[in-house]
């Protein structure tokens, strides 16, 4: 049964576009991810079904209702840091408990449980000042868990997490996914989108490719990269790289290049020869499978996340 | 617990946890009582001097009360939208009005407990007040006309300046260069004529002189700012200005886009 709906959804800014015709749908209980770079639109899409922003045409329903009238079904956890950083944990979660109406006494109640869930019940007396970015984040997400609601959204949680807060966090996400709870995550770490049952890739406004993870990556073609850490970044190094890429794709990194490669064997030597002759060392070569930033690069030629 | 006492019970306990608010709204103008009684006096005779104070100490809660409508309810508006709250709670099943009758019931019990420290310090440093108990009551709703048109200024400031510090010391300038210009931290007599006229206007500065020509006398006031023209112009004033505050916030920093 699809819960959210989403259909030819447009959303303007003046004359700037940013939701073109979007069409979605989400089944209860699906993890649905939704992947795509900065301005792509993701965000605005996902803050239209919180019902913070208005569509500018197009129709959405959640659980067959305009978002304004399913406010109590969905627990929206935007991109910010919201959380009152001079109150504790739990004072935190008691004045959201008291925006949705509970007594007193239900409201410790279901605060203390809720505190539990996300990991955060040694922590509940803290100020939230003194929080790591991964136990607020919890902490953040605990707001959207109270009794009725059924569907998470949240707006790049992870953002700004170390590796370790984010295992953490992505691990209650999947201790969510277990227990059934529809959970729409909008990202732009491939990572991430991966441990989705769906992922949707948004682009320019448009959703231009949505299918599971795995067949996502399958059905781009895309067969091996060959990941390469190089001593220099240049353009000589890309245009060199381009003549062993499939379709002379080469994708940046952070340390160095992603090229696309039909026998990764056969051109692995050949890179290295050819880097060498122009001066450039490659420090570590790896052979990976393709990723969902591999994907996206390939149908759109442009990176989901910028390179720092 | 209802989403009046939740705003309520957040929005007090983020005043009274921060350092700024607490500086500019309790410590600042308490060191303007300690300073004022004990080097404004002049050559005053020591029968004066207890009720020269006691109009530095109305002065400097009317102050107190002031910087919490001016400069922190802005402040906390600011936050709240710069962390993304005001995202968060436009995606709840909650009424906007009620955020807003929360935050001014903390406001106006934060102010009332900054201007009562304020005036208890000033009693201690010698102040003292003359006045019935109907001239007390009348005290009481003057202040609540200043805390309100306050709070009509600050939520204009804090619905246009995105920025938290910004957002706060905009506030606090604003109080303190209307403070100055319309005779709160000054006595009225040593105005000149256009300030004189402007402190008549400015409700805050009209409140001022109504509750020390209450609780101290007409001397000490400068002007009668009981007759019943001022009265209306002051609470008329108060009133449109925490209207047109009010409008401008739920229009704005409720608005989907």
């Amino acid at each position: 049964m699809d819960i959210i709906s989403v259909e030819d959804l447009t959303k303007k800014y003046g004359d700037n576009e940013v939701l073109k015709k979007v069409n979605l749908k989400i089944e209860e209980g699906e993890f649905y991810a939704l992947m795509g770079p900065n301005g792509s639109g993701k965000t605005t899409l996902a803050s239209i079904m919180a019902s913070v922003r208005s569509p500018t045409s197009g129709k959405i329903e959640i659980y067959g209702r305009r978002p304004e009238k399913a406010k109590e079904l969905i627990g929206y956890i935007p991109q910010e840091n919201f959380s009152s950083p001079i109150l504790t944990g739990k004072e935190n979660l008691m004045y959201f408990a008291g925006l949705l109406g509970y007594s007193r006494n239900k409201a410790e109640r279901i605060v203390d449980e809720l505190l539990d869930k996300v990991g955060l019940s040694e922590d509940v007396n803290k100020k939230v000042s003194v929080y790591s970015g991964g136990m607020r984040k919890r902490l953040e997400v605990a707001t959207a868990l109270f009794p009725g609601i059924k569907v998470l959204i949240l707006d790049e949680p992870t953002t700004g997490l170390d590796p370790s807060a984010r295992r953490k966090f992505l691990g209650l996400i999947e201790e969510l996914r277990r227990e059934k709870t529809t959970i729409l995550l909008i990202t732009h770490i491939g990572a991430d989108a991966e441990l989705a049952s769906r992922v949707g890739l948004i682009d320019e406004g448009e959703i231009i490719a949505e299918d599971e993870p795995e067949r996502l990556k399958k059905t781009s073609g895309l067969k091996n990269v060959i990941n390469i850490e190089t001593t220099i970044k240049s353009e000589k190094v890309v245009n060199v790289l381009s003549n062993f890429s499939e379709k002379e794709k080469v994708l940046e990194t952070d340390v160095g290049y992603r090229v696309f490669c039909k026998d990764v064997e056969k051109a692995t030597p050949k890179i290295v020869r050819s880097l060498d002759a122009i001066g450039c060392k490659a420090t570590k070569i790896e052979t990976e499978k393709p990723s969902l930033e591999d994907v996206f690069f390939k149908l759109t030629e442009r990176m989901v996340r910028e390179v720092s | 617990m209802g989403q009046i006492t939740a705003t309520l019970g957040k929005t007090i306990r983020e005043f009274l946890r921060q350092k700024t608010i607490l500086f500019w709204t309790i410590a600042w103008p308490i060191l303007w009582v300690l300073i004022g009684s004990f080097s404004f006096a002049g050559n005053a005779s020591d029968e004066v001097i207890p009720y020269i104070r006691g109009s530095i100490a109305i002065s400097m809660s009317v102050f107190a009360l002031m910087t919490a409508g001016i400069a922190n309810l802005p402040g906390n508006i600011a936050q709240d939208r710069e962390r993304g709250l005001l995202s968060k709670l436009m995606s709840m099943p909650i009424n906007p009005w009620k955020d807003f009758v929360g935050r001014i019931l903390a406001l106006l019990a934060f102010s009332f407990l900054a201007a009562i420290l304020v005036t208890l310090v000033g009693y201690a440093c010698g102040a003292r007040f003359s006045y019935t108990l109907t001239g007390l009551w009348q005290s009481i709703g003057f202040l609540l006309l200043i805390s309100l048109s306050s709070a009509g200024i600050g939520m204009l400031i804090g619905t246009f300046i995105k920025h938290v510090h910004g957002a706060i010391m905009s506030g606090v300038g604003i109080a303190v260069v209307t403070a100055a210009l319309s005779g709160v931290m000054a006595p009225y007599s040593s105005l000149p004529w256009l300030l004189q006229q402007f402190a008549k206007i400015y409700p805050i500065s009209s409140g001022n002189s109504s509750i020390t020509y209450l609780l101290v006398g007409e001397d000490y006031a400068g002007y009668n700012p009981l007759s019943t023209s001022q009265t209306t112009l002051m609470i008329t004033s108060s009133v449109l200005l925490f209207i047109a505050g009010l409008i401008v916030y739920s229009r704005f920093c409720w608005r989907k886009d």
